[in-house]
């Protein structure tokens, strides 16, 4: 799992172009010709605030913020009928009740338990995360939950070459997320989202709650589940939220502890 | 454990001859070995009446702390869960609770993935609102239909559900 992590970050760190960023000491030290500009120790410790977290399995301890039971109680588990299904889904199933697909919880909890890991890490390295949906539902719900999280939210029609025309459409430094969490991956047509092929082409990772009637192919981490009823939303909401501001508050205090270890 | 003993005592007084100080004795040996035997692992003699009653129930519940811990698999959970019980959604009566309102539509969640949505009655309209909980048949759990040329099905996003009535919730002592 630290692996697949640390495939996936350095993924991040090479497609976006880096404008200024607090933390973006990590792309100073792909290019190695900045390293001697900043003195021995203080590289030191900071390429151990960076690295050690990606040796553990579970550094944030995010296994605790959510049980199974948690999980079927926001009915998670629930998906749309047989005729809907996407035969790519097939494999997260559990099966098919009174043709009603039941989407397998026990892989849920796992493939959830990834993509909250991977966004901790992302958000523990300053990354920029963008919350996308197009259920007009939950859009409220989801962009208070990126302004309480101190991240973005695109809950709105997605204009065509928004990130692979942004030096355009912006300005020519534009800094793109580094990590895009998908809380349904279709639009209001039923078509997937034009935001996960795009993301796929500039190299940005994706987070996406992929549903039974979903492709989840082009998603870095999918996760099996309900994206329909807004208990689970709500549920998905809170979780991203508190790994997120867990992974940002981790940070704050690594920092605090290099500044007094370095000052003593 | 004096419980135990005591109810032994008069099971042995009622059946035995033997003189007092003889039951005294045998109660004690009765007690110790039952002390060891109610583990159920070094009984030799054939227990009858109340302790083979208390062994079974202790048995039993030893078992139903056990099988708690399989509760928590997903498997089991949806067995036992209030969807799964009902079995097909046609003509099924399930209470439901309005979470939002326009005008003359009441939006009432059930419990399923998807909300349904029902007019507004005549009778006692004004008492409809956000929070009350209702009484509703059950048609579909969600509306779907294949058309002609698609090849997959196209949905509403909605269940299909008859309103039935308010649940006129009075304070329960």
């Amino acid at each position: 799992m630290a692996a697949g992590v640390l495939s996936g970050v350095r993924q991040v760190f090479r497609g976006p172009r880096l404008v200024s960023a607090v933390f973006s000491c990590h792309g100073q030290t792909l290019s190695s010709a900045s390293a001697a500009v900043k003195s021995a120790p203080d590289t030191a410790a900071t390429e151990k605030i960076l690295n050690f977290p990606l040796t553990q399995p579970d550094y944030f301890h995010l296994s605790e913020l959510f049980t199974m039971k948690d999980l079927f109680e926001a009915r998670v588990h629930l998906g749309h009928k047989k005729g809907c299904r996407h035969r790519l889904m097939g494999p997260y199933l559990f099966g098919s009740r009174l043709d009603i697909d039941i989407i397998d919880l026990e892989q849920t909890a796992e493939h959830l338990q990834r993509a909250l890991n991977f966004t901790a890490h992302v958000a523990y390295r300053g990354g920029i995360i963008l919350f996308v949906s197009r259920r007009r539902q939950f859009s409220q719900l989801i962009e208070t939950t990126a302004r309480e999280c101190g991240e973005y939210a695109h809950t709105r029609y997605w204009k065509g070459g928004l990130l692979t025309n942004a030096p355009i459409q912006y300005s020519p430094g534009v800094r793109l997320p580094d990590l895009i969490v998908f809380f349904s991956t279709l639009n209001n047509v039923f078509q997937q989202h034009v935001g996960i092929r795009d993301a796929a082409k500039m190299n940005i990772p994706t987070v996406g709650i992929v549903d039974s009637n979903c492709n989840p192919s082009l998603i870095a981490y999918p996760v099996p589940g309900n994206d329909d009823t807004p208990v689970a939303m709500e549920m998905y909401c809170r979780l991203f939220k508190m790994t997120i501001n867990r992974a940002k508050d981790k940070r704050r205090q690594m920092e605090l502890l290099k500044g007094i270890s370095a000052s003593v | 454990m004096a419980t135990l003993c005591k109810v032994m005592y008069n099971v042995s007084s009622r059946s035995s001859l033997l003189p007092k100080h003889c039951v005294f004795t045998t109660l004690r040996s009765l007690c110790s070995s039952d002390a060891s035997g109610g583990d159920g692992k070094s009984a030799e003699r054939v227990k009858s009446g109340f302790a083979a009653a208390y062994e079974q129930h202790s048995d039993l519940r030893q078992s139903g702390d056990r099988s708690s811990g399989d509760e928590t698999s997903f498997a089991s959970l949806l067995r036992r869960s209030a969807l799964t019980q009902m079995g097909p959604a046609k003509d099924k009566i399930v209470v439901g609770k309005i979470f939002h309102i326009v005008n003359d539509d009441l939006y009432v969640d059930f419990g399923g993935k998807f909300h349904c949505v029902c007019k507004r009655p005549s009778a006692d309209g004004q008492k409809y609102q956000r929070g009350s909980r209702v009484r509703l048949r059950l048609e579909d759990v969600e509306m779907t239909s294949r058309f002609l040329g698609a090849s997959v099905d196209t949905t509403l996003l909605e269940a299909d559900a008859t309103l039935l009535g308010l649940i006129e919730s009075k304070t329960k002592e």
